[in-house]
């Protein structure tokens, strides 16, 4: 009995009373974000140079959208595993079909065209696959995608034979990595786009508030009539899309299609979404979540970096900010309630 | 107390009829199928050496999937158990090379003390597992997330990424790479391993505790299960397994590298614990079947390998394998609940 009273006594929310309010929660990343820059310009004044700051933004565009792509997902109780591979299947598809219609002298309109063809074919493939799988199979998305992860790997690397593609031509890395709308660099551009375009949808389609309801309640959307199954299709064909668009990015700033551009992208993205107050759970995060994380994940490392910390210190310092990260989401739920 | 676990016998709560015996059946089916196959392709293959190599890889990855099968049957996660391995191997081998240069000689000391440190780290690792999942009541997926980042950062800042030597000889030759009766002794590990969990899971309060709580929460709460101390002592669990194995693969290589585990053992240990039967969704698999696809995944490495299949190429079955693993069991799970 001692132990039914033990687990009683833990759903006591006392210990919660110390926190703070509401407001400041929301508030709590951002104020965070900016004591974590002047802090690390305290240490090195370069961190908050023109140049520094340009490159996070930069750096950031990519992870966020690698974080808004895991959002979609595990807004539905879902994750990606499969990300981090499929950039790298994308990559060097993308830099293979490029290479192959440069080779064969077609002009430089149908080479990016089959470059964007293949790279968005190939990932469009791989969330169809994850998605059939999860949503008609009925298998974990776990174990979906650790699947698709593994081949994912194996048709990168034997597509490339594990050395770096060349004969990306330059128009691509121009137009994706070194062009600009309005002096703002073409990656950072495209991410606030996608955002912008994402959060509208999340917020005012079909589409996007169903997601909201399969990851809060799968069997009340099922019964409200929701096409659960084709929408947690297309969810993952979506995050999967916005992974190879993302690959396509970096593959332009490369120069080169890579078979481990993804390396730890994958966990690296559920972290920024993590890390930014998305629920593993599901039914709750955005666009905004995904960005705020985004940018602390990179922050960090950025000022890690320019701090001259051991890039093994960092590892411990990133998983110790995920597990932190979410217990002070969880407190704040507790807090609610 | 004893009420509770009349009232649940073991075969009701490791899952109903059918599926598992098909199951069962199927697992070793497809081993026998790959032996039979490749010892009529390649006369190599049941070459003493290859077996004995083998039955060596097994054994370490059949260690981690058994601690990982328990989590995974509590309705945990761990993803650190990969990270675990690597730690628990740079730390077994600096603390042998300092133990070495203070006590030269003393060999039972040198050996205890790197050995205790070893399995100390795994302790260490699964209590601070344990005690954000049960009490603090955080994911287990991301709790093993930042600890497998916390784990694999901490051993390569403790060796630079560079092999640890150092280690005495007769921990190396002695026992690492020794046979007794003709096996590797990580073999006779291994199955010691797998008959005290076999046994834990069927005939003690913890391992039927375990299959509760997966099974059902709410439920095991209420049987006044103490799901805290027994959701820890599967992560503690799990945790020193994979510093066994690290332990082992450290004997047998004869040096501590921050490269043994990693992604690779964490993946293949969900692998081997999801196509030996145990559900993603909590209380159902057992270890001797988790044994035996970390056989099959082993021999299924060593047979690629044999056919030259490019080493670029086999991730690709090993997905395919594993998604069609589960979505087999899916669906004779759907059909069985339609009838």
């Amino acid at each position: 009995m001692s132990d039914l009273e033990l687990s009683v006594a833990a759903k006591d929310t006392g210990h919660t009373r110390w926190l703070p309010a509401e407001w400041l929660w929301r508030a709590m990343l951002p104020i965070a974000l900016v004591v974590l820059l002047l802090g690390f310009a305290a240490v090195d004044g370069r961190v908050l140079s023109p140049a520094n700051l340009l490159n996070i933004a930069q750096q950031t565009s990519y992870l966020a959208l690698f974080a808004m792509a895991q959002t979609v997902v595990i807004l539905t109780r879902g994750f990606d595993l499969a990300l981090g591979p499929t950039v790298s299947m994308v990559s060097v598809g993308t830099a293979l079909a490029m290479a192959g219609a440069t080779a064969s002298g077609h002009d430089t309109t149908t080479v990016l065209l089959a470059g964007l063809g293949a790279g968005f074919g190939l990932g469009i493939a791989c969330g169809l696959f994850n998605g059939v799988v999860i949503a008609l199979l009925g298998v974990n998305p776990f174990v979906a995608t650790l699947g698709s992860y593994n081949i994912a790997i194996g048709v990168a690397t034997t597509l490339s034979a594990g050395r770096p593609v060349q004969g990306v031509p330059g128009t691509f890395s121009q137009i994706f990595y070194g062009g600009n709308i309005f002096g703002v660099p073409a990656a950072i551009a495209i991410t606030v786009a996608i955002g912008v375009v994402l959060q509208l949808m999340l917020a005012r389609t079909v589409f996007g508030r169903s997601l909201y309801i399969i990851g809060t309640n799968p069997r009340a959307a099922a019964v409200a009539g929701l096409p659960v199954k084709r929408i947690l299709v297309l969810t993952y064909v979506l995050c999967s899309a916005l992974a190879a668009l993302g690959a396509i990015m970096m593959t332009a700033r490369t120069g080169s299609g890579e078979p481990n551009l993804g390396g730890s992208l994958s966990l690296q993205a559920i972290a920024g979404a993590v890390v930014g107050g998305t629920s593993l759970a599901g039914g709750r995060g955005g666009v905004g979540t995904a960005v705020l994380g985004a940018l602390f994940v990179t922050i960090l490392s950025n000022g890690m970096n320019l701090t001259r910390i051991d890039g093994y210190v960092q590892m411990v310092v990133l998983g110790a900010i995920v597990i932190i990260g979410v217990l002070l989401d969880r407190l704040r739920l507790e807090r609610r309630q | 107390m004893s009420t509770i676990l009349t009232a649940t016998p073991p075969r009701t709560t490791i899952g109903s009829g059918r599926s598992i015996v098909g199951r069962i059946g199927l697992l070793p089916a497809l081993l026998v199928a790959l032996v039979a196959g490749m010892s009529a392709i390649d006369p190599q293959f049941y070459g003493i050496l290859n077996i004995l190599n083998i039955l060596r890889n097994a054994s370490f990855l059949a260690i981690v999937a058994c601690g990982q099968a328990l989590v995974i049957i509590a309705g945990g996660f761990d993803l650190s158990v990969g990270a675990v391995v690597a730690l628990a191997s740079v730390v077994t081998a600096k603390t042998m090379a300092a133990a070495a240069a203070a006590f030269p000689g003393n060999n039972a000391l040198i050996i205890a003390s790197g050995v205790a440190a070893g399995l100390g780290c795994g302790l260490l690792v699964g209590l601070v597992n344990g005690f954000c999942v049960a009490k603090l009541k955080v994911s287990g997926f991301v709790v093993t997330l930042g600890t497998m980042s916390a784990t694999a950062g901490v051993g390569l800042m403790i060796t630079s990424g560079i092999p640890v030597y150092g280690m005495p000889e007769a921990f190396v030759k002695g026992f690492g790479r020794a046979q007794v009766f003709g096996l590797p002794t990580a073999v006779y590990l291994a199955l010691a391993v797998i008959l005290v969990t076999m046994f834990a899971q069927r005939r003690t309060l913890f391992g039927r505790y375990v299959y509760a709580i997966g099974g059902n929460v709410d439920a095991a709460v209420v049987s006044g299960v103490s799901i805290q101390r027994h959701i820890v002592g599967t992560y503690v669990l799990s945790s020193v397994l994979a510093a066994l194995a690290g332990i082992l693969l450290t004997a047998q290589v004869g040096s501590g590298q921050a490269s043994f585990g990693g992604d690779r053992m964490m993946l293949q240990s969900i692998a081997a614990a999801v196509i030996g039967g145990v559900s993603l969704r909590g209380g159902v698999g057992r270890v001797e079947i988790v044994a035996i696809s970390a056989l099959f995944l082993t021999i299924l490495g060593n047979a690629l390998n044999l056919l030259h299949i490019d080493s670029r190429l086999q991730p690709v079955f090993l997905g395919v394998i594993m998604v069609a693993a589960v979505a087999l069991d899916e669906l004779s799970r759907r059909r069985k609940s339609r009838v």
